[in-house]
């Protein structure tokens, strides 16, 4: 795009930065709405107000975890108009993996299965490459909170993705 | 540092510090489930790293207003809201249905969505042969196998009683059931609560509630349970 907005004082352009990180950008989006096309319209709508508050950003190191919050803030909004799911096609939805056993869960499943307030700190600690203090501030919590909901997504994870015939209670095995 | 506190961190996911890998050095099983941790991280990373739509970042870009220019949206944008309003009008006409006074037993299968759901999973599931024995009578697996795909069932303790925990993926989004064999329930009832919404509705025997992010997907499922 001609003439790019940039930060600040001859910061990084909100073109480069989108660039830079509109994938991980997506797959947060994805892994807060579950939802493709969903995610898709958030990002883009969050991008919108972020291009329009690009100018006064001043710190070009933040600007990666400015870019995760708005997006994360669109999600809230997009929930509280409750149109997160609105026209939702079938086939936006990850299909499941046929081969997998009724009760055998593969990772991109179990994580399906996480709700959405573990899912959050462990896509923006995973794919955005943010510190739990850093998750913490973003998300307006404390770090030993959001290490305890990562240990537990973790936890859930663990337990979820099992082995074809490991599904059964430990106390069902004995 | 012991065990304990290895596991807890690595769990975390913040990386291995310096007091860490000390304990590593001479803890053989901390060692074999740093191996673990990693590709279990492995895994998890490419679970996250979902498909990009081609020029995702080009799109984006083309979408914004001109810089310099007074904020003209694109074509698309205008029809992105227009669909937008159109779906809101809908959601709002399905809502209605949704008004009046919250049901304390739909409004409690919320509440266990919001609270205890992860750890009802973490319990762990039951043999689908179990499964489909102790809830032959009141909704059988096969009924749920035709409505979505069943992500997870066991039983979990609720409002006094034994109730099976489902999670189900149907084709709009995830939705949580909780059967109740032996909690009958005279009529449909609903809740709302924080961007959740719940339908409990009778079974041959005893009754199910159905908790989703949308009044739309808990009507969509509780229409079909009740067909």
């Amino acid at each position: 795009m001609d003439g790019a907005v940039t930060a600040g004082d001859g910061g990084q352009s909100f073109d480069d930065a989108v660039r830079t990180h509109a994938g991980d950008l997506f797959r947060y989006a994805y892994w807060l709405a579950r939802n493709r096309q969903q995610a898709e319209d958030i990002v883009q709508e969050a991008l919108l107000r972020g291009w329009r508050a690009f100018s006064g950003v001043r710190d070009r190191a933040a600007v990666k975890s400015w870019l995760f919050s708005i997006v994360k803030n669109e999600f809230y909004r997009a929930t509280a108009r409750d149109a997160r799911h609105g026209g939702v096609d079938a086939a936006d939805i990850d299909i499941i993996d046929e081969r997998s056993s009724p009760f055998g869960m593969e990772m991109r499943e179990a994580l399906m299965a996480l709700p959405v307030s573990y899912a959050e700190p462990l896509a923006l600690q995973v794919l955005g490459g943010f510190t739990c203090a850093e998750i913490a501030a973003m998300l307006e919590t404390t770090e030993g909170a959001v290490m305890t909901r990562l240990t537990r997504a973790r936890q859930a994870l663990k337990r979820l993705v099992v082995p074809a015939g490991a599904h059964e209670r430990k106390g069902e095995r004995s | 540092m012991n065990c304990l506190d290895y596991r807890r961190i690595l769990l975390s996911g913040d990386g291995e510090t310096e007091a860490m890998r000390a304990h590593r050095m001479t803890c053989v099983s901390c060692a074999e489930l740093l191996k673990e941790h990693a590709a279990f991280e492995g895994e998890l990373r490419g679970a996250l790293e979902v498909p990009v739509a081609a020029r995702f970042a080009d799109r984006l870009l083309g979408a914004l207003p001109v810089p310099g220019s007074v904020e003209a949206p694109r074509q698309d944008r205008r029809r992105f809201l227009a669909a937008a309003a159109a779906a809101a009008a809908a959601i709002g006409l399905g809502l209605y249905a949704w008004r009046g006074r919250d049901d304390p037993m739909a409004m409690a299968c919320i509440m266990f969505v919001m609270k205890d759901e992860t750890k009802s999973i973490m319990m762990g599931a039951m043999p689908r042969a179990e499964a489909a024995r102790v809830l032959a009578g009141s909704l059988p697996l096969e009924r749920l196998d035709g409505i979505g795909k069943v992500m997870h069932i066991g039983p979990c303790p609720f409002q006094g009683g034994t109730a099976y925990h489902v999670v189900l993926m149907v084709p709009q989004d995830k939705v949580t059931l909780l059967i109740m064999p032996d909690t009958p329930m005279p009529a449909r009832a609903r809740a709302a609560h924080d961007g959740m919404y719940a339908s409990v509705v009778p079974l041959r025997k005893g009754s199910v509630g159905i908790v989703g992010a949308s009044a739309a997907v808990v009507d969509s499922v509780a229409g079909a349970l009740q067909a």
